[in-house]
Parts: C-alpha cells; structure tokens; sequence
C-alpha cells in the first residue's frame, strides 16, 4: 500500500523554555501512540521544537489503515429476549446501534454468562479522515502545567496558537485545531522571514525553514550551534564558556537562529565571589560566563541573540549596559549582607516557617544542634564546632543575595561566616550541610560538614513522617527522598560507623519534645522512616552508585537482617556479591533455601544444642563436626565484620551439607532424632544468617 | 497596524511618554491618565484592575507612577527606584495581532528588530493581592527588560472572559535604551527653549528622601493602625454596595502593607497573612463590581457593537 510523509506544526507565540523539548518529546509520543493505536504503520518520527513551533514529522505512514476486526458486546441474552423468545428492546436497540438486524447478532459466552455480540471486519479508514483525530488528541493530552485562554475564544494552549501546518503527502489534511485551520503555510523567523511561506511537502520542512527563514527548527542542531559557536568566541578571548547543561537548553529554547556574541563587564565586579557572578550571568541574563585557563571567571561573558543584527554592536552594548546594573544589585547585595554578622540574624529564625507543623527555623536548628553534635561524637567530629555550625547554617536565608539567588543557599552563608571569622570548619560546614543536592552531587568534605548534613537531614526526613506527609511518586516538596539518598551515601562513602535506628529514634524524641505539633513518635513512625531510608539504599545499589554489581535479591539477603548500620549493611552485601561469585554459591544457596523451607513446616521445638549422642549418620556426625570446627573461626570474623572471610569460610560446608542431604533423611519417624537433626540445621542456617539470608538468592 | 506616521523617535522622556500616547491612541486606545493615588504598579489602576472583569470589551493607554518603597536606594542604584513610571496598554478582548501592534509601537520609538535583539521570555506573572494571574512574557531588548506582557487568566479570583491583554512598558527601562545612557538618573527629561532637564534634576531628591522614609521614618505603629482602618472601611463601603470607593482602600491597604514591609515590620509568617487579608478584599471588589456592571446591564457591550469598533 502506498505511504506517504506527515508533518504537524503548531505555530504559536512564544513557547515558555523550560517546557519546550518535554512538549515536543510528548506531542512526538502522542502521536505515535495514536498511529500506533489506530494499526497504522509508519516509517521513523522526530520532532522540532523552536520559540514558535512544535512540530513532528512522520516518515512512510500508511494511507489506509488495515481492515478492522469489529467486537462490540451487546446486552446480556437473559435481557436480551422475553418469555416468548422475543427480543427486548434493549436488543432491538443494541442491534440499530449496530446497524443490523437482530437475527444478525452472533452471541459470546464468558465468565459473567452469555452476550450478544456484533461482529464484523470493516475496511481500514483512510488515514487522511484520522489524522485531525491523531493531532487533537494529543494536544488535548500535552502536559501543560497551565493552559491559558486568549482574545475571546474558548480554545486553550500553551500559549496563543497562530497557525497549524498539516500536511500528509503533498496534501493538506483540513481540520479546524484549537480554532485555527489547517494548512501549508508556515512561519519563519519573527523578525527576518515574518511572511507566510509555504511548504510543500513534509520532507522539505526542516530545509525549507532553515534555508529561507532564519530558523532552525532542530532542536539539538541548534544547540549544537551554540555550542560550538560559544567555543569559539571564547577561544577567540583566550577562556572558555562555563556552560550549564540545563541553562544551555534554556538558551537553546529562545531562539530560532542563534547568533552568539560576546559582551564586558567592569573588572572592578571580580571581587564578587565567583557563584554570585555566575548566579547573576546565567540567572538574570542567562548568559554563559567565561573563566581563563586558571579556572578563574574572567569580565566577559557571552550572550546569544535571535537576530543576524544589522548592526552587531548596538546589541553587544545593550546587553553590556544591562548586565553592570545587574552586578551593582549583587554587589549592593553583597556589601550590606556583610554589614550584619551572620550570628545576629539568629533570632530572625524565629521568624521562619519551616513546615507549619514542625515549627520555624530556629525550632529546627535547635534540633540538629542536639542532633548534630550527638552524630559528630560518633564520627570524631569536634562536637561543639558542630553545634556553632548548626546555629549559623540557616542564617543566610535572611540574607538579601539568598533572597535574590535560592540556590546560592549554604554558599553564602560559608563566604560571609569567613568574613565574620567564624572557625574554617564551620564556614565549611554550612555549605556542606545541603550536600549532596542532586544525584552524583558532591558529598560533605569535612567531618563537621558530614555531621550537620546528615542531622539536617535526619530531621526533615524523621519530621515529615512524623506528621504524615510521606512523600509520594509526585509529590515531595521536602525533598525527602533526596535527603535519604543523601544519608545513606553519605554514610557509606564516608565510612561512617553510625546506628542509623538509633539516630531516628533521637531524632524522632526531638521532634516529639519540642514540637506539639508532631506529639509522640512512635515505633511505627520510626520503622516507616527506617525502611524508606532502606529503599533509598536499594536504589542507590541497584543504580550501581556503589560500583558493586548489586541484584535486588542480593540486597534482601542482608536486609533481612534490618542491619542498623548502613556501613554494616554495606560490609554485608560485599560479602555476599563475592561470595555469589564462588562455586560454592548456588549450592549452599540452594541449601539455605532447603533448610528455611523444612524449619519453616517442621515448627522446630526450641533445642538449645544438638546432642551428639543422637547422631546416628556418618553424614551428620561430619557436617557436626565441621560445624564445631569452623563456629570459633566465624565468630571474630562476624564481630571484626569481616563478612567476605566469613562467608569464604562457611563456603567449605558446601560437600558436607551436600553429602548430609543426599545421605540423611531428616524428617525421621523417631521424634528424638528429627528434632535433633532440625537443631543441626537451624545452627547451619543461623551461622550464615548471621551475614545474610542467603536463601534468598538464586540457587 | 504599526502606525504609518512619520515621526521622529523621541529624544526626550516626555517625548517618549507623548509617542507611545500617540501610537496607542492611533490603535484606538481610550488614553487615560495616572490614577491620583499610590499603586505598586499600573495594574492597580481602575482601568485595568476592574476593567479586566466582565464581558465587556475595554482598551485603555495610560502613565501610572509606580511605588514599591522596598525599591529605594536613596538614589544610589544606577537602575532601582521607589518611584517610578510604567506605561500600561490594556485591550480586551486580546486581539490575536497583540504583539505585532506591540513590536508596532516600538518601531516608532526608533527601535528596528532587525538591528536590535527583541525577545519574548516567558514570565508569568501574580499579583498575590489581587487575586491574579496571567501567562506572558517579559520583552527583552538586547538582554534587557523593557515590557511586561500578560493575558490575563484570573482577576480578584474571577475568570478573565473575554482575555484581557496587558502591556506594561518600564519607561525608564526604554528611556535608557533609547538614549543609550546607563543610569535612570542620567535620561534626559526634557530639552526645549528652556533648556535641558535631567531625571535626576526632576526626580534624585525625592528618592534620597523617600528612601530615608521608607525604611527609616515611616511610623510603624500608625501604619499598623491604618491598614486596619482601610480594611474596616472597605468591608464598609462593600456592604454599601460601593466597589469603586471600596477599592481605593484597597489601593490605600495595600500601599500601607508595602510600606510596612519596607520598615520590615512586619514577620515573614506574618507577612503571608497580610496579604491574604488584601486579596480578600479585591476578592470583594471584585465581585461587587462585577455585580454593579452587572446591574448596569454590562454598557460597554452595548457600546462597542453599535459603533462597529472592533479591539
């Protein structure tokens, strides 16, 4: 059957730029999907997104789609016919729906009884008459977060929509799309090409546009361009763009044609610590800023404008002119934030909400003050540089430049605590304590900093718990689920040997003594926190974070035990990703799995020993005795942690439990004999369980 | 249309103010003047404000003196100013040609998009206190702000139907672009047979002594007493069934709210309910005068489609 291209375009004013590629991604999706629900086959699909249009181009879609099976059930045979073996009404009115006669309908027995059923094939519908179909339903299913109305209509999109391009083969398919019809004619740039120019077929869009209209349509093409672009200029200057990933997108999402250029400002703004001007380039003006091969920000930066300018210069100067004010704001900023030492907007804190229920921020930093300087005992961290850090670490969110720039939250506060004097560690340690921020975020370098920042986190995760509002797929505005990530990695990475339970509960008891609106924490809180933080580590080693080949049975073998140390946790599933690599690994795996099975039915009676009396077999004497043999050798391995050494140790067990299983019959008739061997066994199995469940594991 | 009259682009700010005036007019703007009491900015004028309500079509142009008393930098800041003038153009409903009659009215001022960098970022702005959204965009031109551009979604927690669309040109943001200066004192105000006049000339007293009010004189305890009476009165003048004169207490509230939080008066818990208590008030407002039009039977609409004039 022959096929033919299809391009969808929306043309639309200004597309908000943080949402551009989802949208296209999720209008290119929607429409496959469509295609794909309606059996229409097609060729490859992509899709553009620029300021003023998403678009999608199919290749090779069908014309027709294939013949369809039709299965329509009817009403139920018990309703569908009366007494005399006439047909309702409701059958009469099932089989007109139908477009047939009664006689007609066929009948399908299933689980909830007997059916009348209109079967037949209809011929596939011309692609053409499904298209508007195809493209409504998936604007209608864009996540919008806010659609907005215009002028008088009652149509809603992203923004105002201006035009729809909808061509399939050299055709226009007419359809009337969030109140505009469709047709071939296009948009170019809004300022060099501004005309309606028309396209003719869907292959000869992305050319078309780029090479009569001043617009690259192709997303990565065009951030590609200012990529490469950005490079050299600053080659040209002797530095290199400092580009965000993200901020790249954004800048690639406001433009159509990208011209890069690179502008100046005063030397005198280099005094400015380097994130605030970073902060000021790329928040405000979203520019990317330059650093010399020193790594150190030089006065430059570079802008990228929509326009090949007839005059270049008057919009390098008018972008210089705006960025000096902007620098003279942040060093405003900088300089009476200075004038107050961080310590004296202590009391301000007061005025804080942190979470209505869990009180302000001076109520929180009273907490991990506690918190804080209880973890740094454990950590050989200096417990009273702790304490004075965690006084001062929310004070700068009182502070102008945190005011104007959020995320400079933390690094602030560390600059403006090193001009008050403030102890290095401390400095360090209010930056530190919001790390790690996102995955594969730095981590708190100094001790100091790895106590407040697991404190902090501790508490907002223990709090929200504790008053229930536990974080859900999509909702988590605390950021619970980062701050546990964050805990768990901290502590492992760290090498920090610390009894997670332990600190819950304090936390917990904090809470609960200070806040009324938490009241008491109780176990269940406490387990719910613990085992959230325990999914959190699955992730962490199911990502591969750790390095470690991790399977999610391998992390339940030693989950079982709900070790309370995660450092121990850790040491626990090495050991058993090693041992899982020994030939011994399947087998014993298979017999843990074996013996939890027969102690799980056989309800064993409590036996403190096995009596050697009792051991009638070769088989079970020998597993004895190696039993015997290795308890001394396990026992420091387990205390010193040396799980891998003890599981390599347990691994010789493997002939002797094979040779008791192929040789003894456990479940003997004489009742003193199988309780006997069933203690024998609940000994094996408690010597491994002492690391893992190894039955857990495939064997 | 962008206006065909061949004017020269304006030197001056007050020549600036007199163009746009001028293009907006030819759009068939009626052209209003400030509203005579303190507002945050020219939404709060009646003319936008209110106007935006209802069915019935409006567009209006005017100047509106602009306070935000946490602004002030005692004339310090080469580009932040307690007071200051926007431009505000509404046109309901928001035709679909709204931003080519924009990119209009710039070209008269002299500015050609195809030598400068003219850009539509979105920004969607709030007004907490007054109940109200919109979707837009900030206008930069060659990186800098120089309009706020919203369709409005919702006003004093009402459906905006039709939309009204909202064009908030900072003057001093243009002036300074346009006369290619870098400081908001340095614009040239006028220049005529009597000689030069600067925004300093005209303006740098008052923001030195309105900075040192704001922040430093400005009497907590009465201000404190104010915003209560202006709520009490509101409440009053609501149950007397008067949204216009209800409303300026509104205006009266909420510049007294701004002025508090310059004196940092008020707590940041605090604040939130501040702000509440006014945009309940332009909730009340908002629903008396909408029921005053109403009973009025909605008179523009008669209006406009008897003399044929399409927004």
């Amino acid at each position: 059957m022959s096929k033919r291209d299809l391009l969808v375009e929306i043309g639309t004013e200004e597309l908000p730029p943080l949402a551009l590629k989802g949208l296209a991604d999720a209008l290119l999706a929607g429409i496959v999907q469509r295609l794909d629900d309606a059996h229409v086959k097609h060729g490859r699909a992509q899709r553009f997104a620029s300021p003023r249009r998403l678009a999608v181009l199919v290749k090779g879609v069908l014309e027709q789609q294939p013949e369809q099976q039709i299965n329509r059930r009817g009403p139920p045979v018990s309703a569908a016919f009366d007494a005399n073996g006439q047909p309702t009404r409701a059958a009469l009115a099932f089989a007109e729906s139908c477009g047939v006669q009664v006689a007609a309908l066929q009948r399908v027995q299933d689980a909830k009884g007997e059916f009348l059923l209109f079967s037949a094939r209809r011929p596939g519908a011309f692609t053409g008459e499904l298209l508007p179909g195809v493209v409504q339903g998936s604007l209608d299913a864009l996540p919008i977060p806010k659609r907005m109305r215009w002028g008088s209509g009652e149509a809603q999109f992203v923004r105002p929509v201006h035009w729809v391009v909808l061509l399939f083969g050299k055709d226009v398919v007419p359809a009337s799309i969030l109140g505009v019809q469709s047709d071939r004619f296009t948009r170019g740039h809004r300022f060099h090409a501004p005309k309606p120019f028309r396209i003719s077929t869907p292959g000869a869009y992305l050319n078309a546009l780029r090479k009569r209209a001043y617009v690259l349509a192709d997303f990565e093409e065009r951030r590609e361009r200012i990529q490469v672009a950005s490079q050299e200029l600053a080659r040209a200057l002797g530095g290199q763009p400092v580009m965000d990933e993200a901020l790249l997108d954004e800048v690639t999402s406001l433009v159509e044609w990208p011209v890069a250029l690179a502008g100046r400002f005063e030397e005198r703004f280099l005094h400015l610590p380097r994130e605030v001007l970073i902060a000021t380039l790329q928040d405000h003006q979203r520019y990317f800023p330059l650093s010399a091969a020193n790594d150190v920000l030089m006065p430059r930066f570079i802008a990228v404008s929509n326009i090949e300018s007839s005059d270049p210069d008057q919009v390098r100067a008018g972008n210089e002119r705006v960025v000096g004010p902007r620098l003279a704001d942040a060093a405003f900023f900088y300089e009476t934030d200075r004038k107050l030492p961080l310590a004296a907007r202590c009391p301000a804190l007061a005025q804080v909400t942190f979470q209505t229920r869990l009180g302000t921020l001076q109520d929180k930093v009273a907490r991990i003050r506690t918190l804080g300087a209880h973890i740094a005992g454990h950590i050989n961290a200096d417990a009273r540089l702790t304490e004075r850090a965690a006084e001062l670490c929310k004070c700068d969110l009182l502070t102008a430049m945190v005011g104007e720039f959020p995320e400079l939250q933390g690094t602030m506060g560390r600059y403006y605590a090193q001009h008050d004097g403030e102890p290095g560690d401390v400095a360090a340690a209010i930056a530190e304590h919001y790390l790690p921020r996102f995955a594969g975020d730095d981590l708190p370098a100094t001790r100091v900093g790895m106590a407040l920042a697991l404190a902090d986190k501790l508490d907002t995760i223990t709090g929200i718990f504790a008053i229930d509002q536990k974080p859900t797929g999509t909702r988590d505005p605390f950021g619970v689920r980062r701050a546990s990530l964050g805990v768990v990695r901290i502590i492992i990475e760290k090498q920090l040997e610390l009894d997670l339970r332990e600190l819950i509960a304090m936390a917990a008891q904090l809470l609960a003594a200070q806040s009324a609106g938490v009241g008491s924490v109780g176990d269940g809180v406490r387990d719910q926190v613990y085992d959230y933080m325990m999914e959190r580590l699955r992730a962490y080693y199911l990502d591969n974070a750790s390095g470690l080949e991790i399977s999610t049975e391998m992390f339940d073998s030693v989950l079982s035990n709900r070790p309370a140390s995660p450092l121990d946790f850790d040491a626990r599933l090495r050991a058993v990703e090693r041992f899982l690599k020994l030939d011994a690994a399947a087998s014993l795996a298979a017999a843990n799995k074996r013996i939890a099975n027969i102690l799980r039915k056989s309800q064993l009676p409590q036996t403190p020993a096995v009596n050697i009396e009792l051991l009638r077999a070769p088989a079970e004497q020998r597993l004895h005795g190696e039993l015997e043999r290795l308890r001394p050798q396990i026992e420091p391995l387990l205390a010193q942690r040396n799980y891998t050494e003890a599981l390599q140790q347990l691994a010789q067990l493997r002939e002797p439990v094979d040779a008791f299983f192929d040789s003894v019959m456990v479940m003997d008739s004489d009742a003193q004999l199988r309780n006997n061997r069933l203690t024998l066994l609940a000994q094996l199995r408690d010597l491994f369980l002492h690391t893992a469940d190894l039955s857990r594991l495939p064997g | 249309m962008p206006s065909r009259t061949k004017t020269q682009p304006p030197r001056t700010f007050q020549e600036l103010i007199f163009a746009l005036q001028r293009y907006w007019s030819d759009q068939g703007c009626v052209i209003l003047q400030p509203y005579d009491m303190e507002m945050g900015a020219g939404t709060f004028h009646t003319g936008t404000f209110l106007r935006a309500l209802g069915p019935e079509p409006w567009s209006a142009a005017y100047v509106q003196p602009s306070r935000r008393p946490t602004d002030g930098r005692y004339g310090e800041n080469p580009f932040r100013l307690q007071h200051y003038y926007q431009f505000q153009v509404v046109i309901k409903p928001s035709p679909l040609e709204i931003l080519d009659l924009y990119l209009g009215s710039l070209r008269t001022l002299g500015i050609d998009p195809l030598m400068h960098d003219i850009r539509f970022v979105e920004d969607n702005w709030e007004s907490p206190t007054l109940g109200a959204w919109g979707l837009g965009w900030e206008v930069w031109l060659n990186g800098m702000e120089i309009t706020q551009f919203t369709y409005f979604q919702q006003a004093g927690g009402f459906d905006c139907k039709p939309v009204t669309a909202e064009i908030t040109y900072g003057l001093e943001r243009v002036a300074m672009n346009l006369q290619r200066v870098e400081n908001f004192f340095d614009i040239l105000w006028a220049d005529g047979p009597l000689g030069r006049v600067t925004y300093r000339d005209v303006f740098h007293q008052n923001e030195a002594e309105q900075s040192a009010y704001n922040f430093e004189h400005a009497d907590v305890a009465w201000l404190l007493q104010e915003f209560d009476a202006h709520e009490r009165s509101c409440q009053a003048l609501l149950g007397s069934k008067l949204p216009l004169p209800a409303y300026e207490q509104v205006l009266k509230a909420s510049h007294t709210f701004n002025l508090l939080d310059a004196r940092r008066a008020i707590s940041v818990t605090e604040r939130q309910r501040y702000i509440l208590r006014v945009r309940k008030l332009a909730h009340g407002v908002a629903e008396a005068y909408l029921q005053s039009r109403a009973a009025l039977g909605f008179p523009l609409l008669k209006s406009n489609t008897q003399s044929g004039v399409a927004a």
